[in-house]
């Protein structure tokens, strides 16, 4: 792939499916009637046997993927995060982290992918209600490298794992070289200005928000928080202690996400910081519309995030 | 143990009295219990761990086992006293019931208790699981069976149905369903609060092949599941008529029983009944 080229990450990730059964790995893939949501048919038509359509029943999907786990399998549910992590809560909790089965949980078109089809299909919490719970890993890849290295890294690792996903195309953003290790914090751009932690599709906004700012003479770190759970707080910190201001950027409710996490760390740290987290607003629903107003409209797009610097930087 | 646990009916029927009375002297030491529940499904229990499940040393780590899932979690404590009358847990243990932190709370926790496969106790939640276990059984081509003890009570839950559709769909014949129909719930009897019946035609319409049985007579309820014919493309519910509370007069049928546990001299007569 080329450096500008786009890329559905839901096709990076059939094909992470694809190779892990070729490579004899035992992974069966569920989805509750959403085969297009997953884009999963090169699957479908190769392992035809390996895909388990449950119909529209999402806490069946995690009951039966938690069902496969115990029985050997490595079980991946695919479908929309709206409907898995609000239908299937309770079996979330129970079958999959309480009982720690091997079930990777896929949050598919999470945030507000699916912009104008209004706040029952965007999935605004999905993180926040993941951090809730004991013991699931929380993963958020933000382009085609780093989608296949952490389908790679959940295959392998054995336990409960939630992957928030996005429905666009994004461009690559990590050399080949890139490894992605679970915990770590991605720095993607070093800076003293200020650091910019982000999470999942918007690590784009925020890349582009600091290109635009070099421009304009404000150096901004950029930090791709992919792994929420297990996070290396030592990073987070040592950024944080070296530019004292602070942004955080999902496309998340600000109760409980990207936000909240290093709001956390800068209280319990006790860091000297300005802090200024961009996300939908608390207690809101999120807005509907086109995707790219209702990013600007949170201030979580390119422009929001250069003018909420350039106000953090001038204090 | 050096051989499987196989005995027959009549034997069986000896260790289910053995098993209630440790349920009664379990739950009163603890002070807490559901012992309508307890008393309610042994018969059940101990039909599964003394002859159907076929346990042996090699049970646990054997993939190919029969699998069995406590959907009824608030039954556990029935489950904790039938593996110690089996021998496959210390006696001692039982002491420990409901303790901080002990290995046997008041719901099933699988880190903490081997031959338990699920952490239930949030109802309907066992027979998904059991459907995807039966479907890797299918897809890995092992013959091993699935069963599951739902409650009925727990019928009333909605994800109940969504399982049972699909166990139709994927035509799980190695998959059973046991449902614990003592007609009680938590606060009054389940015809009044929810109706479940018809339920058989309710299962009949599901695609599953229905079977009735008296879920207190070890004889009829091991005849019932060793006649299933495991190879007719559909997945098995077998409707066991309970008594909650079997066994102890002054506990049966009552729905007060469903979280109480004798005390005082209510003690030494539940025992002396079971005798």
């Amino acid at each position: 792939m080329t450096k500008q080229e786009k890329i559905d990450l839901r096709t990076v990730m059939v094909q992470t499916f694809m190779d892990a059964v070729e490579d004899d790995v035992n992974l069966v893939v569920v989805v509750s009637d959403s085969t297009s949501t997953s884009k999963i048919a090169p699957f479908m038509e190769k392992y035809p046997e390996r895909l388990i359509n449950v119909g529209i029943a999402e806490q069946n999907l995690v009951g039966i993927a938690t069902g496969l786990s115990l029985g050997g399998y490595i079980a991946v549910t695919a479908n929309a995060a709206c409907f898995l992590v609000a239908r299937a809560n309770e079996q979330i909790k129970n079958d999959v982290c309480y009982s720690n089965s091997n079930v990777k949980l896929v949050g598919l078109n999470a945030g507000v992918s699916y912009g104008a089809l209004a706040s029952t299909h965007h999935a605004i919490d999905d993180i926040s209600i993941m951090r809730g719970l004991g013991n699931i890993q929380i993963l958020a890849p933000s382009d085609p490298i780093e989608t296949n290295q952490i389908f790679r890294y959940a295959f392998d690792y054995e336990g409960p794992v939630y992957i928030r996903m996005d429905n666009a195309k994004f461009p690559v953003l990590h050399d080949e070289n890139y490894q992605f290790k679970v915990g770590r914090v991605d720095v993607l751009k070093l800076g003293d200005d200020v650091s910019i932690f982000a999470v999942g599709s918007v690590v784009h906004e925020a890349y582009d928000a600091a290109t635009a700012l070099q421009s304009e003479s404000v150096d901004a770190e950029v930090l791709n928080v992919s792994s929420v759970r297990p996070v290396d707080r030592m990073q987070i910190i040592e950024s944080i202690r070296k530019t004292h201001k602070v942004i955080t950027v999902e496309e998340h409710t600000l109760h409980g996400g990207l936000g909240s996490l290093i709001a956390e760390i800068v209280a319990e740290e006790g860091l000297r910081a300005k802090l200024v987290r961009l996300g939908i607003t608390e207690g809101q629903f999120s807005k509907a519309g086109p995707r790219d107003q209702i990013r600007a409209y949170y201030n979580i797009d390119v422009k929001g995030i250069v003018e909420t610097t350039k106000k953090i930087i001038a204090k | 143990m050096d051989n499987k646990l196989f005995l027959e009916p009549e034997e069986i029927v000896e260790k289910a009295k053995a098993i209630r009375k440790r349920i009664i002297q379990m739950n009163s030491n603890a002070g807490q219990g559901h012992t309508g529940a307890d008393l309610s499904e042994t018969d059940i229990l101990a039909s599964f761990f003394f002859r159907i499940l076929k346990i042996d040393n090699d049970y646990l780590k054997n993939p190919r086992r029969d699998r069995f899932i406590l959907s009824k979690g608030h039954g556990v404590g029935g489950f904790y006293c039938t593996l110690a009358e089996a021998g496959l847990i210390e006696e001692s243990l039982l002491d420990t019931y409901l303790q901080f932190d002990s290995r046997l709370p008041g719901h099933p926790v699988r880190q903490k208790m081997h031959y338990l496969e699920l952490n239930t106790g949030a109802l309907g939640h066992g027979l998904a699981v059991a459907v995807g276990l039966a479907l890797s059984a299918k897809l890995s081509g092992k013959n091993f069976r699935v069963f599951v003890l739902t409650g009925d009570g727990e019928l009333q839950e909605g994800s109940n149905w969504e399982a049972a559709m699909s166990a139709a769909h994927f035509k799980l014949d190695n998959l059973v369903a046991v449902v614990d129909r003592n007609t009680l719930q938590l606060a009054d009897r389940t015809e009044k609060i929810m109706a479940l019946e018809p339920l058989e035609k309710k299962w009949q319409a599901f695609g599953f092949d229905v079977h009735q049985t008296d879920g207190n007579n070890v004889a009829k309820f091991i005849y019932t599941i060793e006649s299933l014919d495991m190879k007719n493309k559909k997945p098995h519910v077998i409707i066991a008529r309970t008594i909650k509370g079997k066994g102890v007069s002054f506990i049966e049928d009552q729905p007060a029983w469903h979280h109480k546990i004798p005390v005082g001299d209510q003690i030494p007569r539940a025992i002396q009944e079971l005798e």
